[in-house]
């Protein structure tokens, strides 16, 4: 089998020739420590005075952006090749530089829905840029802001649909390329606002929650769309409903808000004949009958540091959803010793492989994953997870 | 104020009936009675107290402890007037902030609603915060307490650099420091020199309240 047939199969819930293993790599860190090469680090040119100003300009066109955007999954992409991975993620965002006085930089990306990100370097030197504020906490702001960026909406999924495009050409005669729509509507929904305020509207407001609800959901819709037009086979949506401890929102109220809207988005995924694997983090039990339900194909995470144990993830939903994940980013992948990884990956597997369904990855990726730990787990899978499984 | 009005004004908030508390500590602040407002103080930090514990045994969720939150913060902003008044010590100050590297703010968010609303003047360093800003904050504001939070395993290491700077500044001994978020243990946050680990909001606040009383 190859890694397409293998992916396939487990979504299938068949048992393939061996467990298949996916990467989420995609952070600059991982990846220069694979192939050696750094990423463009725009931080550092940001604060010299000429070349400052230079790159903030080149970095606001959209050709720019979409080409260091594209030549950061693609070093993402050959390391997952190189480390043997059957499938890795890919994930498109847009987003502006501002002159940002709040953040630390004194310069922020804005994104397309209403977050700003902040970029930093990390102690290595690698780039980061994360999710740090709401640009549109009120409601008028809102409105205000889906009003004036109207075009920045068409732009982002035609830039989505090129960018997923033109990495499947490129690399799925060597890897399965698995279309990482991402944040999804529930993020997209309180990022902009930010969480408490969000949760305030919730209860204060719900009739805008509800119309940010639907112009989120159609939004997704239109970039799922794209997402499929490149050619990908299986879907990512990404969403964190949970967080250490339970829920991130009371289930019922997530149902009330946002179950209609996943149900669109499985319906529209299905109906273009593919697969949809939903990404949560956070301890999420409570939600396992109704991603069942709303009828998505599988989940991704299952972080065990949020008490998330895959055979009990597997009894509570048998082989109604393929399960992806698991393994910890806390402390394994990090600095955990080859002998842990082995016992992890053997342990992940006797949960969750027998009769196929479950794909071999990392919990989540941050920046300190390490790429021997994780060359350690995929070699681990080759060992061990060859059907028909033993003991 | 009265028990029954007490028992009122806990009530309106277990039922996250923000226009039924607000109701009551308006008509609290508008006889300018401290008396009144402390009862109104502990009624609002008994309410959370259960709140704390429905969350922690999973019957409320997260944004039932955001929402009685947010209701408790602006019933205490409507009570400060009086409660600020120079002659009655408040609980004390604490500083806190997410360590450098680290965005997450919920948690710290929540932590600082519920230390607000027990009585602590809160400065709230934001997010991403480096070890100078913790330092100079705590040289600036003499707090009680410290409080970082830190939710990711490549910032944690951000910890232990925040207390040495402190024990070189020479005020480490005059300080308590707590410490919450989902990437840290008990085991790791006494290991690295902190007074305390958080495994919640509510409990973090019973922390530092059983601090500020026993100085
Ligand atoms: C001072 O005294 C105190 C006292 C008590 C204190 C305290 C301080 N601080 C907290 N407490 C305590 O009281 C609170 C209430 O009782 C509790 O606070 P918590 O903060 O624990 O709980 C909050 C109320 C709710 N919980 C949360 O808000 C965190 C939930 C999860 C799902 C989470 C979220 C929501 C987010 N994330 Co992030 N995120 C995850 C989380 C999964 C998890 N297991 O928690 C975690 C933390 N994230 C992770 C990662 C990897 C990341 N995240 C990232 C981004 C994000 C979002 C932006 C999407 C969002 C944050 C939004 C925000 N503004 O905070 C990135 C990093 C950004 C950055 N540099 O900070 C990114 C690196 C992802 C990426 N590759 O981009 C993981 C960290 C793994 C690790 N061990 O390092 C993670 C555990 C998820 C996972 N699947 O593994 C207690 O801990």
């Amino acid at each position: 089998m190859n890694f397409k047939e293998r992916i396939l199969t487990t979504l299938n819930h068949e048992e393939p020739d061996q467990i298949p293993v996916m990467g989420l790599i995609m952070d600059p860190s991982t990846v220069s420590q694979v192939t050696g090469k750094s990423a463009t680090n725009i931080v550092n040119f940001l604060d010299k005075p000429v070349l400052g100003k230079v790159a903030k300009g080149l970095v606001n066109t959209n050709w720019f952006w979409n080409r260091m955007y594209y030549g950061n999954f693609a070093l993402a992409m050959e390391s997952s090749i190189q480390l043997g991975f059957d499938a890795n993620w890919s994930i498109y965002a847009l987003m502006k530089l501002y002159e940002d006085p709040a953040s630390t930089l004194g310069t922020a990306m804005h994104d397309a829905y209403g977050r700003v990100w902040e970029m930093g370097t990390n102690d290595r030197g690698d780039l980061s840029v994360d999710y740090s504020r709401a640009l549109c906490p009120t409601e008028a702001e809102w409105e205000a802001w889906v009003d004036a960026k109207a075009p920045l909406f068409d732009q982002l999924v035609k830039n989505a649909t090129g960018f997923h495009k033109k990495l499947a050409d490129k690399y799925s005669h060597r890897i399965m390329p698995i279309g990482y729509a991402a944040p999804g509507i529930f993020e997209n929904s309180w990022q902009a606002i930010g969480f408490v305020n969000f949760t305030k509207l919730v209860y204060e407001n719900p009739e805008f929650v509800k119309r940010v609800v639907a112009f989120q959901t159609d939004l997704y819709l239109r970039y799922l769309e794209g997402v499929m037009d490149s050619g990908v086979e299986v879907v990512l949506g990404g969403d964190d409903l949970g967080q250490k401890t339970g829920p991130l929102m009371r289930p019922a109220l997530i149902d009330k808000f946002f179950g209609e809207s996943y149900r669109r988005v499985a319906e529209l995924v299905h109906s273009r004949g593919r697969k949809f694997i939903f990404h949560s983090c956070g301890k999420i039990y409570q939600f396992l009958d109704m991603f069942i339900d709303w009828g998505f194909d599988g989940i991704i995470t299952m972080e065990p540091t949020a008490d998330m144990d895959l055979a009990r993830v597997r009894e509570q939903v048998g082989h109604k959803l393929a399960l992806v994940g698991n393994l910890d980013v806390s402390h394994l992948l990090v600095r955990g010793s080859h002998k842990e990884v082995d016992q992890a990956v053997r342990d992940a597997i006797r949960a969750a492989g027998p009769g196929g369904g479950y794909i071999l990855s990392a919990a989540h990726s941050h920046p300190y994953v390490d790429a021997t730990r994780l060359q350690w787990m995929v070699e681990a899978a080759h060992e061990h997870g060859r059907y028909p499984l033993q003991g | 104020m009265s028990a029954q009005e007490m028992e009122k004004l806990k009530e309106a908030l277990l039922d996250l009936n923000k226009a039924g508390v607000l109701e009551v500590v308006s008509a609290t602040a508008t006889t300018a009675d401290l008396q009144a407002a402390k009862l109104a103080v502990e009624a609002i930090a008994g309410a959370l107290q259960v709140v704390g514990k429905r969350f922690q045994e999973g019957e409320w969720f997260l944004d039932e402890l955001v929402y009685s939150g947010e209701i408790a913060k602006q019933a205490m902003e409507k009570l400060s007037p009086i409660l600020c008044d120079e002659t009655q010590p408040t609980q004390g100050c604490v500083v806190i902030g997410t360590v450098f590297g680290d965005l997450h703010d919920l948690g710290k968010d929540i932590f600082i609603n519920f230390a607000t609303s027990a009585g602590f003047k809160v400065i709230d360093l934001g997010v991403n915060v480096s070890v100078e800003a913790f330092t100079k904050a705590v040289l600036e504001h003499q707090p009680v307490a410290l409080g970082i939070s830190c939710l990711l395993t490549p910032a944690a290491g951000g910890i232990p650099q925040v207390i040495q700077d402190l024990v070189e500044k020479g005020v480490r001994e005059s300080l308590k420091i707590i410490v919450g978020g989902a990437a840290l243990t008990e085991k790791f946050s006494l290991e690295v020199g902190a007074d305390a680990f958080a495994p919640d909001a509510v409990t973090g606040t019973d922390i530092i309240r059983a601090w500020s009383e026993g100085q």
